[in-house]
């Protein structure tokens, strides 16, 4: 951990983009989330650590009402993007994950060309009038997500054909491609080996300058690393939230102490 | 738990062994192993034993269906016999029935005899002429009636040969059974042996066995599977038509879109249920539903295909269902994810992947329906049919017949040539159920995507 780097870490905070509070998340009888409060600031990499099924992903999936479609799955509490409820019953999902783009653990390219890949959400939002805007959106999102030098020649070729790194950044491209405000990551690199990590953590850094991205990940190397806000979850509460370079360095309540030190979790 | 044995002596200590001696264990295992082998072996070459009777005794007994004798001749259409009253007029033609067209075969046999030379001792004209089939007189009757011109001219004509003629050749009649049948005399044979020297009989591939319609039990010679063949695509057209759509879209509903509950669970178990039901089941539903209470005609195609969709829609849900839960959930989320609704994910990502699955299943309860007899049974498709129905949409109303039945049919039959028209049925039958799963095959390795 470069301690150097977390100390001299400017804070972009500004304005609050998605504020949660009371939120609770049931599935069945199991109670997954616990009140949680929190305020995700705009234009900032967020992340949220904690030990395996502390709820940080579920938390991250009510963002995007993903857990919507599962059926057992029960949330009360409010989640205001920009200071709508996203959970007001006018919001249809469909419009709230155009907003609210998502990257998933494990790489899920369609099994179509890298092109159609790029080009879908594009195309169910409406957002390409025609071919060659379509053509510029793709190449725009795909350059973004550092990708572009790798497949430009080979467009058509299938998405599910590229390397496990590559498959992932080509699903930050196609999340990226219909401009969402949020980018939620699950734990984009625990499938990745050491370069495609680097390559994906460096991609997430310039994405800081345009959406607020908000990353679920095991690693606390990579939370000290990639973000600027770290919330700490444990057994499904919020244990922690705050600058990373606090949390990493002093953090204020003992549980999250023992997790970065290795001693729970 | 383990650590409670600790610090005690083991109950057995393993003895020191040779890898080179085999111990007893080993060899026992080692036995019962060659032994499974052997049963499975054993199993494999029965069943495979079986299919190699089976085909063979079809192919030995159906493909001299294929081949029929034929007889060429020269006929002469005396008008003052065919149209007393020599005005041409079609409704006096038709006045004169098949039998006052029989004589001129007859005379034609005999203008043959005469031309080539032959004499048979005890061979009267009338048993000469009965060497042709006796569907030759309707076949003259057809030609004259559709060209009234040819009459007073002499025509050439190509006629089946009667069945016991055309068996002799196929080794089903010989001079000894010939001795003991009413049907046929050895002169007959003689006659028939003589003109297939003077090359006025021939024996070739029979191109009217897959177009002709069923003939009765006194002309087995000119029964083919032309109404069948029909009747059989009609119905194939229209289970297509209804099952595909419906139980695709069912299963969809059921998949993606319904709630997991107590309901849908029901329904679950009961579509699975709906694919074991007896086929003759469904026979009678459709007899109680389709006829009964909505009027549609007996015999029908449409009846039978839509007694057939009934039966072959669990087929579809159950195998669509199966291709759509084969594809990955993260497919269904990654759509989601960048904003797809439920039916843009499903009708963009889901079912293209599924489709190969859904297609294989598709055909293979097709190919079902295809060889099913029983439900006709019940919904009068067993009728003995010599009209060809209509083009579609009109002829899924017209009487129909189906291959299986056809087979069915023929079987029960007393002339034994109807047995190799009932082989011949068969190969047919299933050379389209091969081509069927044969396409399903292709298309599954073909389109079939794997993650």
């Amino acid at each position: 951990m470069n301690d150097m780097r977390l100390a001299e870490r400017a804070l972009t905070t500004g304005d609050i983009k998605i504020s949660a509070s009371n939120v609770d998340v049931y599935y069945g009888d199991t109670h997954a989330i616990r009140s949680v409060d929190v305020g995700i600031p705009a234009k900032t990499v967020t992340s949220f650590i904690g030990p395996s099924g502390c709820g940080k992903s579920t938390f991250l999936r009510c963002i995007n009402r993903m857990n919507d479609s599962i059926d057992s799955a029960r949330m009360t509490g409010t989640i205001l993007l920009d200071g709508e409820d996203i959970y007001d019953p006018k919001v249809d999902p469909v419009q709230l994950r155009a907003k609210v783009g998502m990257v998933f653990q494990k790489p899920n390219p369609f099994p179509k060309s890298i092109y159609d890949n790029v080009a879908y959400g594009p195309r169910i939002h409406g957002l390409a009038g025609n071919r060659a805007d379509l053509d510029v959106i793709v190449e725009k999102s795909l350059r973004r997500a550092a990708l572009w030098d790798e497949v430009k020649d080979r467009l058509s070729a299938p998405g599910t054909g590229l390397s496990g790194g590559q498959q992932q950044r080509l699903c930050i491209a196609r999340a990226i491609a219909t401009e969402p405000e949020v980018l939620l990551m699950d734990e984009p690199c625990s499938a990745l080996d050491p370069i495609a990590t680097a390559q994906v953590e460096d991609l997430i850094d310039d994405l800081r300058s345009r959406y607020s991205v908000v990353i679920v990940t095991h690693s606390m190397q990579q939370a000290a690393r990639v973000s600027q806000k770290t919330a700490f979850f444990h057994l499904g509460h919020l244990v922690e939230f705050g600058d990373t370079s606090h949390i990493f360095t002093n953090p204020s309540d003992e549980r999250t102490e023992s997790y970065i030190t290795g001693r729970i979790g | 738990m383990s650590d409670t044995n600790h610090g005690h002596e083991p109950a057995r200590i393993r003895p020191k062994t040779s890898l080179l001696i085999l111990d007893e264990r080993t060899r026992k295992r080692n036995q019962s192993e060659a032994r499974f082998r052997f049963y499975g072996l054993l199993a494999v070459s029965a069943g495979l034993l079986a299919l190699i009777v089976l085909v063979t005794s079809i192919l030995n007994s159906g493909l001299s269906s294929f081949r029929q004798t034929f007889v060429t001749l020269e006929v002469s259409l005396p008008a003052d016999k065919l149209d007393k009253k020599g005005n041409r007029d079609p409704a006096d033609l038709r006045k004169v029935s098949t039998f006052g067209y029989a004589p001129l075969i007859a005379a034609a046999v005999a203008e043959a005899m005469v031309r080539h030379g032959i004499e048979i001792d005890g061979l009267s004209d009338k048993e000469a002429g009965a060497i042709v089939s006796k569907e030759a007189p309707a076949q003259l009757r057809d030609h004259v009636l559709a060209n009234p011109q040819v009459l007073d001219s002499s025509q050439t004509f190509t006629f089946l040969t009667n069945g016991r003629i055309d068996g002799y050749y196929k080794g089903r009649v010989s001079a000894v059974s010939a001795g003991r049948d009413k049907n046929v005399s050895v002169a007959q044979l003689v006659l028939a042996d003589a003109l297939l020297a003077a090359g006025v009989l021939e024996n070739r591939f029979n191109w009217s066995f897959f177009t002709n319609p069923d003939a009765s039990d006194q002309r087995p010679e000119a029964a083919g599977l032309g109404v069948a063949i029909i009747g059989s695509a009609y119905m194939m057209v229209i289970v297509l038509a209804l099952a595909l759509p419906i139980g695709v879209a069912a299963s969809i509903y059921l998949e993606e879109f319904a709630a997991n509950n107590r309901l849908t669970d029901l329904i679950e178990v009961n579509i699975a249920n709906l694919a074991a039901v007896p086929s003759i089941v469904f026979g009678i539903l459709g007899l109680a539903i389709f006829i009964n209470f909505a009027g549609l005609p007996q015999s029908a195609p449409i009846v039978g295909g839509l007694v057939l969709t009934l039966m072959t829609l669990p087929t579809i849900i159950i195998a669509t269902r199966a291709a759509l839960k084969a594809v990955p959930p993260s497919i269904r989320q990654a759509a989601l994810g960048v904003g797809a609704s439920k039916m843009q994910s499903v009708f963009h990502h889901v079912l293209p992947l599924a489709a190969p699955g859904i297609l294989t299943g598709t055909i293979i309860g097709l190919a079902r329906a295809l060889g099913e007899t029983a439900p006709f049974l019940l919904i009068g498709m067993v009728a003995f049919v010599r009209e060809y129905p209509a083009a579609p949409p009109d002829g899924f109303f017209d009487p129909a017949s189906a291959l299986p039945v056809q087979v069915f049919n023929w079987t029960q039959r007393s002339d034994p040539a109807f047995v190799e028209r009932a082989s011949g049925a068969i190969i047919v039958l299933l050379v389209f159920l091969v081509l069927m799963n044969a396409l399903a095959v292709f298309l599954r390795s073909r389109f079939e995507r794997r993650w």
